[in-house]
Formats: C-alpha cells, sequence, structure tokens
C-alpha cells in the first residue's frame, strides 16, 4: 500500500490535535496526560508523544497524520516524526503573544519538511484576535526563506471542510514543486 | 473636508442626484457585467492614495468600498455574487485617512470582493492592466477558506505558486481552459498577489510520470468529495 | 490555578525521599526520577544529573504504552520494561496520581525483582502523597496560589 505522511505541528494549544480529529477517517490515537501548567496554557491535557490518524484513499494508497507534542521539551518526538514525513501543516494561533516568531521558529525546527516537501501555514482564532494579518505572515516568511511561497490560511482546526482544504492545498503543493523541482535537481 | 455619500438606506431611491458635489469621477452605465467595476478598482489601486468608491446597479443596493480600511459594505451577501449584475453607476472620490467613516467598520474584508470581481469580469480574456508576453507567479497565497473556489484553482494556484507561468502554460500545466486560468491570473492581479515579469523564461516541467491524472491530489479530492 | 506539581515543595520532598529509600534497598538502582505525566521531572537520583530531557522521554514511553493497550483493548498499560545489554528500564504508574516512576537498574537485578521495588514504591509514594495533601490542603486545592 502507498503511503504519504503528513505531520500537524505548531506551539501547545494551536489545535493540532483538534485538527487531525477533525481530518482523519478512523478514531485517532492520542496520547494525551494531564497538563500540569494550566496556569500557562488553560488546557486539561496535552500531548506528550504524538497523536496519529489516517485517510484511505481509496484501497491501494493511505495518508497517515501524525501531531507532535508543541512543546520543546519533546523535540526527540520530533526528530522521530519528521522522518517519516513528506510534509507539514504548521498551526498557530493569533492571540498568542508573538506567533509570527513561533511560526518562523517551527519552519526552522523542521526545516528538512520545509525544504524537502510542502508546508502550509493555518492561522487559528484569527476571528478573536484579527492582527497579524496573512500578510505579515507571507512577509515574514519571504523574509526568512526568500523565493518559498508558502500557503497561509485562516483556518478553524474544529472544522472540517478548512482541514480538509488545508490538506489538499498541501498536497497540490508538494506535487507542483516536484514537478517543477526534478528537472533542476537533474540538471545540477 | 469630510464629504460622505449618504448610506444606501437613505438614498435607496434616488440616484446620482444626491451624491456629494464633490465626487471626482462618474462613469456612465454599461452593460452587465463587472468589466468596468474591475477596470476602476485596478485604477484605484494602482493611486494607492485614500480612496472611497460606490457602485450602482439597477437590481441590488448601492456597494461602497472604503480603500482607507480595505473594506466594502454591500447588503448582496458574497454567496449570492450576482455576476451579471447591471452597473447602472460607478463614482470614486478622494478622501483622507482623517475623514470621516463611509459605513460602520470593519465591513466586509475587501479582499472577498476583489477575488469574486476578477473571476468575473472580461469572460476569460486578459484583463486590460495586464500584458501579453508576460508570466506570472504567487507573491503569496489567496486566502482559501474565507474564498469559494475550485479544486481546479487550487491546482493552479499550486503551479503558480512554484513557478513563472503565461496564462496558456499554466492552462496546459493545470489541465484547463485557457479561459479559467486567465481568469485566476485576472482575480490574482486585482488582489495584488501576482508577480509579473516578461524575462522569466519558461518553467521546465519534469517528464509526464507525474501527471494530473495519476496525483494524490486528485484521487484525495475524489475521496473527500470534491 | 494550581502551581505547576513538579515545582511544589512539598511533593519534591516526598519524591526525594521516595527515591532515597528505593536507593537504600537496590544497589542495583542506577538512576531513577519521579515525574509528571506531562514530562516534568520532580526528583531523581543521582540528584546532579539533568532530569529534564529523560522526563519527557519516559512520560512520552508511558503515553504510547497505554495507547498501544487500549488499541489491543487489554486495559491500563500497568508497567513497562525496556531491556538493553547493560541493564533496563522499568516505569510505571503512581497510583492515583498524575505521575510517573521511571527507574534504571544494572544486570545484577532480577526483572522480577526490579518490578517488586518499583511497585512497592509507587504505592508508598501515593500513601505518602495522600498523606502530605492531608497536612497541606492548599496543595491540591484550586487556590494553593495563595501563602500558606
Amino acid at each position: 500500500m502507498a503511503e504519504h505522511v503528513i505531520l500537524f505541528t505548531g506551539p501547545m494549544g494551536a489545535g493540532k490535535t483538534t485538527a487531525i480529529r477533525a481530518v482523519s477517517e478512523i478514531a485517532v490515537v492520542s496520547t494525551e496526560a494531564s497538563n500540569s501548567e494550566r496556569h500557562l496554557v488553560d488546557k486539561p491535557t496535552t500531548t506528550v508523544a504524538l497523536d496519529y490518524g489516517e485517510i484511505l484513499v481509496d484501497g491501494e494508497e493511505k495518508i497517515r497524520l501524525y501531531g507532535i507534542p508543541g512543546q520543546r521539551r519533546f523535540d526527540f518526538m520530533w526528530a522521530i516524526l519528521k522522518r517519516r514525513a513528506q510534509g507539514m501543516i504548521l498551526l498557530v494561533n493569533n492571540d498568542a503573544p508573538d506567533p509570527v516568531a513561533e511560526m518562523l521558529a517551527y519552519l526552522d525546527d523542521f526545516r528538512e519538511l520545509y525544504d524537502r516537501g510542502g508546508v502550509v501555514v493555518g492561522i487559528s482564532r484569527s476571528d478573536i484576535a484579527p492582527e497579524p494579518t496573512l500578510a505579515t505572515y507571507a512577509d515574514a516568511i519571504a523574509l526568512a526563506h526568500a523565493g518559498k511561497v508558502v500557503p497561509v490560511f485562516t483556518v478553524d482546526p474544529r472544522n472540517n471542510d478548512d482541514m480538509r482544504m488545508v490538506l489538499l492545498a498541501l498536497i497540490a503543493n508538494i506535487e507542483m514543486r516536484a514537478l517543477f523541482a526534478t528537472v533542476e535537481r537533474d540538471a545540477i | 473636508m469630510a464629504t460622505e455619500w449618504n448610506q444606501a438606506g437613505e438614498d435607496s431611491a434616488a440616484g446620482t442626484d444626491e451624491i456629494s458635489a464633490t465626487a471626482i469621477t462618474s462613469e456612465p452605465p454599461t452593460t452587465a457585467g463587472w468589466e468596468q467595476a474591475a477596470v476602476a478598482v485596478n485604477s484605484v489601486l494602482q493611486l494607492s492614495i485614500p480612496m472611497l468608491m460606490k457602485m450602482e446597479f439597477d437590481a441590488h443596493d448601492p456597494l461602497f468600498i472604503d480603500f482607507r480600511y480595505r473594506a466594502f459594505a454591500w447588503s448582496t451577501p458574497l454567496s449570492a455574487f450576482p455576476e451579471d449584475a447591471v452597473l447602472a453607476g460607478l463614482q470614486t472620490q478622494p478622501t483622507d485617512l482623517e475623514a470621516g467613516l463611509l459605513f460602520d467598520l470593519p465591513g466586509q474584508p475587501l479582499d472577498g470582493l476583489l477575488w469574486l470581481i476578477g473571476l468575473n469580469s472580461f469572460h476569460g480574456a486578459r484583463a486590460p492592466w495586464l500584458a501579453p508576453n508576460e508570466r506570472y507567479k504567487l507573491s503569496r497565497w489567496p486566502n482559501l477558506t474565507q474564498h469559494r473556489h475550485t479544486m481546479r484553482q487550487m491546482q493552479m494556484l499550486a503551479v503558480l505558486g512554484n513557478a513563472y507561468v503565461s496564462a496558456g502554460e499554466l492552462a496546459d500545466t493545470a489541465g484547463v481552459d485557457n479561459s479559467e486560468a486567465q481568469s485566476l491570473i485576472n482575480a490574482l492581479s486585482l488582489l495584488r498577489i501576482l508577480k509579473r515579469s516578461v524575462q522569466a523564461p519558461a518553467a521546465v516541467v519534469a517528464a509526464p510520470q507525474v501527471t494530473k491524472r495519476e496525483s494524490l491530489f486528485s484521487r484525495l479530492r475524489a475521496r473527500l468529495g470534491r | 490555578m494550581n502551581a505547576a506539581v513538579h515545582r511544589n515543595p512539598a511533593v519534591i520532598s516526598a519524591a526525594s525521599l521516595i527515591l532515597d529509600e528505593m536507593k537504600s534497598v537496590s544497589s542495583s538502582l542506577d538512576y531513577a526520577a519521579l515525574l509528571t505525566d506531562d514530562g516534568f521531572d520532580i526528583a531523581r537520583l543521582p540528584g546532579e544529573t539533568d532530569g529534564a530531557r529523560f522526563a519527557s522521554m519516559a512520560s512520552s514511553m508511558q503515553a504510547l504504552g497505554d495507547a498501544v493497550t487500549h488499541e489491543l483493548k487489554i486495559g491500563d498499560s500497568e508497567y513497562i520494561i525496556i531491556a538493553s545489554a547493560k541493564g533496563y528500564v522499568v516505569q510505571l504508574r503512581v497510583p492515583s496520581h498524575p505521575m510517573v516512576l521511571s527507574a534504571l537498574f544494572d544486570n545484577d537485578a532480577t526483572v522480577g525483582s526490579a518490578l517488586a521495588i518499583a511497585r512497592s514504591f509507587v504505592q508508598k509514594m501515593a500513601t505518602l502523597l495522600t498523606e502530605t495533601a492531608s497536612r497541606e490542603p492548599e496543595m491540591t486545592s484550586p487556590d494553593s496560589g495563595k501563602n500558606l
């Protein structure tokens, strides 16, 4: 069976587990533990290893969806999961103190995925916090990574349609990038 | 000197007579469709000075745009966007940042309107502000969660995000009609998220083993029912 | 809001006490840590080591162990053993508390005895925590941020 692996990344509380639950066709395997730092991020639980979901494309093909634990202290899990993935959906909350900086940090941490495959950025809670704007995110990416155009959308991680659209945009982007990049690589 | 058009509710029965005497430009009515509006909006965006715009229609309430805030106000929802609306009048008026509001903010985000005007003007022909022999590449993606779009458009955006292509090349790579490709280019140009180049060479595309027919995108799209 | 459990001095003392006692009954114990469910280090032995990374990893292991047993529909995972040439890690939850004990024994101990020790000490930890909580109710009440 042909398999594709997509990673959901981003800081704690951005909605990764929620997003995977919205698109997965199987019951999501999650690894939630009681949150010791409720005074910092007000959620009862937090992911400590990974989330796992699937979409069965047809009988012969499957997309595996992995969600990382957002906190940096689990970066050994990031290393494990990064190796397997072809692309990633990076979620950030627009009402965080510095979501643009967080986005850039995760793009850096997952640079290989960004280089190798594709990234789509999803901005959640923009209805609560309308700034920074999408243009700000896009400008920050252009500044840090010249020449790369990364789709940035406002999303609601709970919304099935939003998350499916994001997944489709990611795959379309990965495939088109491969289409145009292959010949360049051969030419070197 | 704050000069403002009356709100739609107050002058619904009147035509252009009741508009402030300091309105600068006034276009005569033309045929159905959005071409004239598209050209006017593009010109205003080109100027980058604070402007207001009012469009009047045969069968709809007036549409107001306040370019200072990239917002518009219209009683017709974009989900019911009338592709063949008959424009009865169009006025633009310079303003300044201190002048009063044309309508209560935040209004609706202008991008949503630009997307639809861009897609629905010129019937698949090149917008007049674009030149022949140009290639295009996205500077950033439109916010697809907020714009009704097709999967063919998403496919085209993926092309435009990764290479400089002409309308014809875009159509070929994405497997769509020229007119669909051109309409999207028109819309993206109005949204000001398209880079234009006459120097960029034709992008080289890999051998056809990665064809649209076999792509994961098309299979996933079928699976997700789009 | 509760202050973080792993920074609560009463909890840290209890944890250190337990680990010291554990070391005193098992000379094969090379390393042991008590950690929160979500991977924060509470106390470790030897004390000078940096337990942060190990605590995160142990919590991931614990959660994955549970994920496997739930997937197989065989209940919660009771303990996890990782065996290697130079020793093995035994890991299990502290009953009724969001905490895990993870301990490295060298090969002088048998798996069975290591497990027995670990089990008895998580029980002691649970009892000690309950006693500590009853002496200092602020520890687990919603208003533990207030001064004692």
